[in-house]
């Protein structure tokens, strides 16, 4: 079975790019490949015109990976997982510890760093994750579904420290299937559908020229809805809204802004608590499906 | 491929270590298991070696005659200071013989009356004495029955020749003494019982330990953090020789402190050469890091790996000599044992444990376990790498 087939892209100092797809699409495949996890049938990665095959060990260095679980040795400490990963990109002595020191900083974790990581809550590891692949500050940056467990202003963090990063001249590559997030949080996307790249390019260019005009909305519940709640309300918005609910993300789509500002209403006197809720500029969605 | 860093090798077993010691107390409880181990098997095995009293034979004696005679010859066992005898019914002697308490009973049958006229030469059917034993008591059958013939044969000479000689029992006396000496290679000293139980016990936990390393390389295989090493400056080759530098090195200080107890608590000691106990801990610890590396290697599933790995280490533990010495094997399993490091391990152990012997006669043992470890290294490695090549192309 092939997961990826022709995918070129680039990422360059200064951008996020979001690589944007449904499960089982390639992101997670394409990601590996160019983090020296999996060797690709054919292609090459490079960053700044080094290739693995080229000179593997200058290759690693010049990427921080952040897997989709926390990569981490739960029985160490933070600083003892922070050392022992920074001592394989060569760090020691006076730049270790201080390295060391800045990651936990950043991470906010300097009043954690001799706990053991097994006693840290998702957020925390996530810092903590993210901190381990920035310690030998790397110019790409690779992050696996990075919000896949993290709750709103977990992710809202998230993203403001990746654009800090990105603003200090950070190449960041990440994986999503959460359009939302890639249209705020990405300066590019590229779309992959069944391992192919179906759409690459900035928010603007992709929703620059609307297909159906519809209008979208995306939530977030406060608590899961039970199922019958959700059939009866499926029922009351009739066919022309469409209602996708996964977990506590609800996505709420009609043929224009009045018929979902109807919608919303509806789903508000249905008691749905909705923590958060916007309109994005354009149709992402579309495209990936189109 | 670069050549492996030594720098990230001790990088990558300091970490080890570190895991290692993060639970204290499952650490501290891995020294001590060996310890108590290696006790228990002792004190169940230790026989009396220089007590000065004989050991006597707990026997049961069914007695099928009202006879004088035989009434004679069953006093005569009882007065026999080598077995420790009390007279039973037969029913009785099963039963207890069944229950192994004791294992061992002796029926002097009704046609035993016939040897009070027994002459030599005479022909005609001879009276059957019976052995009742418990199957795990083939050995004290054997000896029940040469401690009986012989009082037999002592009554029977009595009898035959009381009427010639004035002093029948002195003459009857046996014409030689009998002495023994334990004889453990080392003229200075004694062997100490617990000496082989420390051997084989420490020997069988390292490789029970190898088999806890592998299947902690399994475990990390399979999650997110092998990938983060995956994607670092590191080959897989570094991270398996520092993965059997760990565990080595922990083995090591394992044989160190289970036979520092030894020493302390039975007075086990290095009667041979120093330098050939330290070569051979040294390669019986390498040969357990590379059990380690066997089964992340060849075991699939963590479950499958850890059914297969305790069948094969209490096969290789039996088979070797590990727990009982091997002449109590059979033949064919004694020269298949010659096929399996743990037996040339144990031999070298204990041969320089107990048995005196010096550096040089060392060396062969310490080879064989050196060229099985080279060997499984080799085939551990290969099948690794060629595991993670798939896994690097989306076989996993």
């Amino acid at each position: 079975m092939t997961a990826v087939d022709g995918v070129s892209l680039d990422v360059h100092r200064g951008e996020i790019v979001g690589l944007l797809g449904p499960n089982g699409s390639g992101k997670s495949s394409t990601l590996a490949a160019a983090a020296g996890n999996l060797d690709a049938d054919s292609g090459t990665v490079t960053i700044d015109g080094i290739s693995r095959s080229q000179d593997p060990n200058r290759f690693a260095a010049k990427v921080g990976f952040v897997p989709q679980d926390a990569a981490l040795y739960d029985e160490l400490s933070a600083s003892r997982n922070l050392e022992f990963f920074g001592q394989l990109y060569g760090l020691s002595g006076i730049a270790l510890d201080s390295r060391v020191a800045y990651a936990l900083d950043r991470a906010r974790l300097l009043e954690r760093s001799g706990d053991r990581v097994g006693t840290f809550s998702g957020g925390m590891k996530q810092r903590l994750n993210m901190a381990v692949a920035l310690l030998h500050d790397p110019p790409l940056l690779l992050l696996d579904e990075p919000t896949a467990s993290l709750d709103p202003a977990s992710r809202d963090a998230l993203f403001a420290d990746l654009h800090r990063l990105r603003d200090d001249g950070h190449a960041i590559l990440l994986t999503t299937h959460h359009y939302d997030e890639a249209e705020y949080g990405c300066d590019r996307v590229v779309l992959l559908n069944k391992g192919k790249l179906v759409a690459s390019g900035t928010i603007q260019e992709l929703t620059r020229t609307p297909r159906d005009g519809r209008a979208v909305l995306y939530g977030h519940l406060g608590e899961l809805l039970p199922k019958y709640v959700e059939r009866g309300l499926r029922q009351r918005l009739g066919p022309d809204v469409e209602l996708e609910i996964i977990g506590h993300r609800v996505r709420l789509s009609a043929s224009g802004s009045e018929q979902l500002g109807r919608a919303l209403g509806l789903v508000l006197a249905e008691g749905m608590q909705l923590d958060t809720f916007r309109t994005p500029p354009g149709r992402l969605e579309a495209v990936a499906h189109s | 491929m670069p050549a492996p860093k030594l720098s990230r090798i001790a990088v990558l077993a300091a970490k080890d270590w570190s895991l290692f010691w993060s639970d204290r107390r499952a650490a501290i409880l891995c020294f001590l298991v060996p310890v108590v181990l290696a006790s228990a098997f002792g004190i169940i095995f230790d026989r009396p070696q220089s007590t000065g009293t004989a050991v006597k034979l707990p026997l049961l004696l069914v007695v099928e005659s009202d006879s004088p005679y035989v009434g004679q010859l069953a006093q005569a066992v009882l007065a026999c200071d080598r077995v420790e005898a009390r007279i039973v019914s037969r029913a009785e002697a099963m039963a207890l013989v069944a229950e192994r308490s004791p294992g061992v009973a002796i029926v002097l049958p009704k046609s035993f009356e016939t040897l009070a006229t027994w002459t030599p030469g005479r022909a005609g059917d001879r009276p059957r004495m019976e052995l009742l034993h418990n199957p795990l008591c083939t050995m004290e059958a054997q000896w029940a029955e040469g401690v009986v013939t012989e009082v037999v044969l002592r009554c029977i000479a009595k009898a035959q020749l009381g009427p010639l000689i004035s002093d029948a029992d002195a003459a009857l006396t046996l014409p030689f003494q009998s002495e023994s000496t334990a004889i453990s290679g080392d003229a200075r000293s004694a062997f100490n019982p617990y000496s082989h139980s420390f051997c084989g016990m420490t020997l069988q936990y390292l490789l029970f330990w190898g088999m806890e390393s592998g299947l902690l390389l399994l475990r990390e295989r399979n999650r997110s953090v092998w990938l983060r090493m995956r994607s670092a400056p590191v080959s897989l080759t570094e991270i398996l020789l520092a993965k059997a530098l760990a565990t080595a090195t922990i083995a090591l200080l394992l044989i160190g402190f289970t036979f520092l107890m030894g020493n302390l608590i039975f007075g086990v000691t290095v009667n041979g050469s120093v330098f050939g106990f330290v070569f051979l801990a040294m390669a019986i610890s390498a040969l357990a890091a590379v059990t380690g590396l066997m089964v992340a290697a060849v075991g699939g599933t963590e479950a499958r790996a850890r059914s297969v790995c305790i069948l094969v280490i209490l096969g290789v533990s039996m088979i070797g000599g590990l727990w009982l010495p091997s002449y109590l094997l059979p033949a064919w399993v004694r020269d298949l044992s010659l096929a399996i490091p743990t037996t040339w391990a144990m031999r070298g152990l204990e041969g320089v444990a107990w048995q005196g012997r010096g550096l040089i006669a060392s060396l062969p043992n310490f080879a064989a376990v050196a060229g099985f470890t080279a060997c499984f290294l080799a085939v551990a490695v290969a099948r690794l790498v060629s595991n993670e090549s798939r896994r690097r192309r989306g076989y996993s």
